[in-house]
């Protein structure tokens, strides 16, 4: 009997299954239901309010503000991520000495704490003895990286040095799967290489670059680590991420019962952007 | 393809190289110097390398790094191999056998959609309840959580790539389905199944969040012991350098070791036909 | 596949084996404290106790290592301190909080917290003596007349200064002028410069131009002081020192917030006046205590307002060559108002060894105790001790003199830290001058009066 198909599809999926009762089913409830009562640190349970934390969230400016810096921040890194790590997995595609090494070099970014990697840019950034700011004034660069108006161009580069290793392996990857004649047609003639690239190569990878952009789309929507650390959400709101918003309602202000509720209407939000991804994913 | 001066290549991603380290390179050489000369403007790049650091992490801090990178390893090797477990049959499930025609692949992938935080105090109240709290076990099973979305995209990828007929041709010769899975599937996916265990490796390895919130004082990670040498008096860059370091080497050293089947079995899922 | 995976388990095992042999060694050393199998046999009751890692946490130690070894003997109570990441102390807390977890039987607190921790904490008066500490610490852990914790260690703010460069300010009769000039080109008038310690706000505001190469380009030093505006809960305390001096504060006496008070607007134009002028460094927007530190000890700044604990760091020859000995200490300008909350210990209202855990607290509360505090690096709020390591730490006493004089703490309420985070966000675009401080007042009024309503 279990070893018909019918019976198969449950028996293989029974982990999973078992998996999301115990570790989803009940947590994601237990937050719904925290997000639907007035709930304060300390307090415990109190009182149901309905909507009322819903309500309170989605008059807040400050929550609006967060989720479109978050937005635009995840759009922005998440393209620049793509095309650097694209360009950088074509470089990887060709034969060149120090292949290997230079590749494990590559990667290693990844394996850095991202609560760390804030600590280590806080070093390297640090005005008084940091090397970033030494390097600028020797080239009598004299400006202030935490400036409102670069602060968020700073956290966009801070977060592509982290994680462009990261599409790059995916990409670059995906490539090792493309037929090398394709390339070789474009070598032959230099002038016609991009266009390979963008007409041929392209479309082929596009499934990869789907799963790439997913990845670190979502993550980059999550980023919380090195913007926490660096600015804390400063100058002002101008960093705030959406994460960063609910982490201070949770564990800041105590009021746990409006966090849960952020964090619903941010999953929700992100829940329509579901069915487009599992479409290109499972075509 | 071959360039026709591959050394220009070498250069130019050994610059870009170069750029993504620098706040790793900047973490090396500051762990070596001393707290002197890491204060000192403008920065020092010549001094004599000290190794007091090191061996104030590790041994007279009054931390047990020790126990810390035990757990970690724990942590992530576990995570690891409980993601493969769960994830691969159920990929192949929901691909190859139709289940749930994709629904449950939908609901996992919107797993990793949640900001994790809101989980933190339902998993704490949960794991208080089940006695799991400041365990690597439970460490472990909010791990495997977090990661499952990532394993499932994966896998489905590659398994979509895997050509039928070999399964099909199988099954005329009477193989039943777990027989298919085991034999056919899992070594026509190692490389694949390798990078799934590899990035969940990784990522687990960093995880800081859940390790503060389920963590007390047996089950903490390294990268959470490493923030104890933020202190409200200031950060103890020297310190917190050095452990920083110590704590990329095992996931360096994992992924080093398996880089081939990393880049390969990406690889695996990447391309239609 | 087979040989991958055997590989990885191996090298992880082989990893753990190595790592787990250097693990016993370590924990023969100093595993002193550690509470073992045995003890719990003889019939002594654990207590765990969080605490906050660093200075205060080496302190502690000891402390904890001198009751295990001797009088937790005799009361048959072993302590065990449990440590927490700096921000994760009180993530940790608020999940074991909002639980009603027996997982700890001590938390941690501060008077900026204490209004959210309340609920989870037992009264502890009638329990225990608070008398040897500072009032003004012990009231600082007190809400609705119930003292919620046993204050541990005290932080205050002092103006730390550059002692060499300020002496030759007030003899060298070049750079005088020098000062005249630049006072009148900042402040439309022509001060004399004056000992730190008698500072108004304007001379602050002097001094800092007259150490700024952006006025006077034969300063010693890049910029005047070192502000600290990152939008942080800390540096609002810092702040609050610019409003307190001014004469102002958070609420009137009626418990209503005063905003957009002449002092707030005073305090935050001497912000603004500093950063727009540059006479800090662009990147104060990021800066907290360690840029700040960082700042006087790479010799870029000439004063900052800056925690009390800095002093010993800067004056020590192996962690800041290039200014030890030179640093000293006045009270904040203007009215000299520093702000003062202490980090204590209460006791967890839902643990299971409240007994025990109150025989520690009373040891905790004993002058030899916070002695033994003291010497380990910690500053326990009692006059007689921290006096008492004058020759040592010179500013130990200093600390012990200020709180007393001119400490006070900002209103100890549920909604201290929600106003504090209010303020941190409201302030700090328009500190860097990117709002306009008249509207980031107004904005914070509004906040503040919304968040004291809920």
């Amino acid at each position: 009997m279990v070893y018909s198909e019918k019976a198969a599809k449950w028996v293989l999926s029974f982990p999973l299954l078992l998996f999301w009762v115990v570790m989803v089913v009940f947590p994601a409830g237990y937050a719904i239901y925290l997000s639907l009562h007035d709930v304060s640190m300390g307090q415990g349970m109190s009182s149901f309010s309905g909507f009322g934390n819903y309500l309170e969230i989605l008059g807040d400016a400050d929550f609006w503000h967060s989720i479109g810096f978050t937005l635009e921040f995840a759009l922005i890194t998440t393209v620049l991520e793509l095309v650097f790590g694209f360009l950088l997995a074509l470089l990887f595609n060709r034969s060149f000495p120090g292949k290997r090494p230079l590749l494990s070099m590559v990667l290693l970014p990844i394996m850095v704490a991202p609560s760390l990697m804030g600590i280590m840019f806080r070093l390297i950034l640090n005005e008084n003895n940091g090397v970033a700011t030494y390097f600028l004034s020797l080239l009598h660069i004299q400006i202030n990286l935490f400036d409102p108006d670069l602060v968020v161009p700073l956290m966009i580069v801070l977060d592509i040095m982290q994680w462009v290793p990261f599409t790059f392996l995916i990409i670059y990857s995906g490539l090792q799967g493309v037929d090398p004649g394709l390339f070789e047609a474009a070598s032959v003639d230099g002038a016609s290489y991009w266009r390979t690239v963008l007409q041929i190569i392209l479309p082929v990878i596009a499934p990869i670059f789907f799963i790439a952009a997913f990845l670190r789309g979502i993550d980059a929507f999550r980023t919380f680590d090195v913007i926490y650390v660096l600015t804390n959400g400063g100058p002002g709101n101008v960093t705030k991420t959406a994460s960063i918003y609910i982490y201070e309602a949770a564990f800041k202000s105590g009021q746990i019962g409006q966090a849960a509720s952020a964090s619903v209407i941010v999953a929700v939000f992100l829940l329509l952007l579901i069915p487009f991804f599992v479409k290109r994913l499972s075509k | 393809m071959k360039a026709r001066k591959p050394w220009l290549t070498t250069i130019a991603v050994s610059v870009i190289a170069v750029f993504l380290l620098l706040p790793l390179l900047n973490t090396l050489m500051t762990s070596l110097k001393t707290t002197g000369d890491i204060n000192s403007f403008p920065p020092k790049f010549t001094f004599a390398p000290t190794l007091e650091h090191y061996r104030n992490v590790m041994f007279a801090a009054g931390y047990d790094f020790t126990s810390y990178f035990k757990n970690s390893i724990l942590l992530s090797v576990f995570t690891s191999l409980f993601v493969i477990v769960i994830a691969l049959p159920s990929a192949y499930s929901v691909i190859r056998l139709g289940f749930s025609s994709g629904r449950l692949l939908t609901l996992s992938m919107a797993l990793r959609l949640f900001p994790p935080i809101v989980f933190a105090i339902p998993y704490y109240l949960m794991f208080q309840y089940l006695g799991l709290l400041d365990t690597v076990t439970g460490l472990i099973l909010i791990n495997i959580f977090l990661n499952i979305p990532l394993g499932l995209i994966l896998m489905v990828g590659f398994l979509q790539e895997l050509p039928y007929e070999i399964e099909e041709s199988a099954k005329i010769d009477g193989c039943n389905v777990y027989q298919i899975l085991w034999k056919i599937i899992l070594p026509l996916m190692a490389p694949g199944i390798a990078s799934v265990a590899i990035l969940a490796f990784i990522f687990s390895w960093n995880d800081y969040l859940f390790a503060v919130i389920i963590s007390l004082n047996k089950a903490t990670p390294v990268t959470l012991g490493s923030t104890m040498f933020i202190t409200s008096w200031g950060i103890k860059w020297g310190d917190i350098s050095a452990a920083t370091v110590l704590s990329i080497l095992p996931p360096l050293l994992f992924t080093f070791f398996a880089q081939r089947y990393l880049v390969s079995g990406l690889s695996m899922g990447a391309v239609k036909g | 596949m087979k040989g991958l995976l055997t590989r990885c388990v191996t090298l992880a095992l082989s990893l753990t084996v190595v790592l787990a042999g250097c693990g016993s060694n370590q924990d023969s050393s100093t595993d002193a404290g550690g509470a073992s199998g045995g003890s719990e046999q003889s019939g002594t009751s654990k207590v765990s106790m969080v605490y906050w890692p660093g200075p205060e946490s080496d302190a502690m130690q000891k402390v904890v290592d001198a009751y295990n070894s001797g009088q937790g003997k005799t009361d048959g109570v072993n302590v065990e301190m449990v440590l927490l990441s700096r921000d994760g102390t009180y993530e940790k807390e608020a999940a074991m909080m909002s639980s009603k977890s027996d997982e700890v039987d001590m938390y941690f607190t501060a008077s900026y917290i204490i209004g959210q921790h309340a609920p989870s904490l037992d009264a502890l008066d009638g329990k225990l003596n608070t008398d040897g500490y500072l009032k003004s610490s012990v009231d600082s852990l007190r809400m609705n007349n119930e003292t919620l914790a046993i204050p541990m260690d005290v932080s205050n703010h002092f103006l730390l200064y550059r002692q060499d460069l300020i002496d030759q300010l007030l003899s060298d009769s070049a750079w005088k002028s020098k000062y005249g000039e630049v006072s009148q080109k900042v402040l439309g008038q022509t001060l004399e410069p004056k000992d730190p310690k008698d500072w108004t706000w304007d001379d602050f505001i002097a001094a800092a131009a007259f150490f700024s190469q952006e006025y006077n380009p034969d300063s010693p030093t890049k910029y005047g002081t070192a502000l600290q505006m990152k939008n942080l809960i800390f540096n609002v305390m810092i702040w609050d020192d610019f409003l307190w001096s001014s004469g102002g504060s958070w609420l009137d006496e009626s418990g209503k917030p005063q905003l957009n008070s002449d002092a707030a607007k005073k305090a935050m134009g001497i912000y603004s006046t500093i950063y727009n002028g540059k006479m800090t460094s662009p990147n104060s927007t990021v800066a907290e205590y360690p840029e700040t530190q960082a700042a006087l000890q790479s010799g870029n700044a000439a004063f900052a307002v800056q925690w009390g604990a800095a002093y010993d760091e800067l004056n020590d020859p192996a962690r800041s060559p290039n200014i030890a000995g030179k640093i000293a200490v006045a009270p904040i300008p203007g009215e000299h108002k520093t702000h003062v909350h202490a980090l204590g210990v209460g006791l967890n209202k839902y643990a299971k060894n409240k007994e025990a855990a109150l025989k520690w607290m009373n040891y905790l509360t004993t002058k030899d105790a916070m002695q033994i505090y003291a010497d380990g690096g910690g500053i326990p709020p009692i006059a007689e001790v921290l006096n008492g390591l004058g020759e040592k730490k010179p500013v130990l006493p200093l600390i012990a003199e200020h709180v007393d004089k001119y400490g006070y703490s900002t209103p100890i309420i549920a909604e201290t830290q929600p106003i504090m985070l209010k303020l941190a966000e409201d302030l700090s675009g328009a500190w860097a001058g990117k709002d306009d401080i008249g509207k980031a007042l107004e904005k914070a009024q509004t906040d503040v009066t919304e968040t004291l309503s809920k």
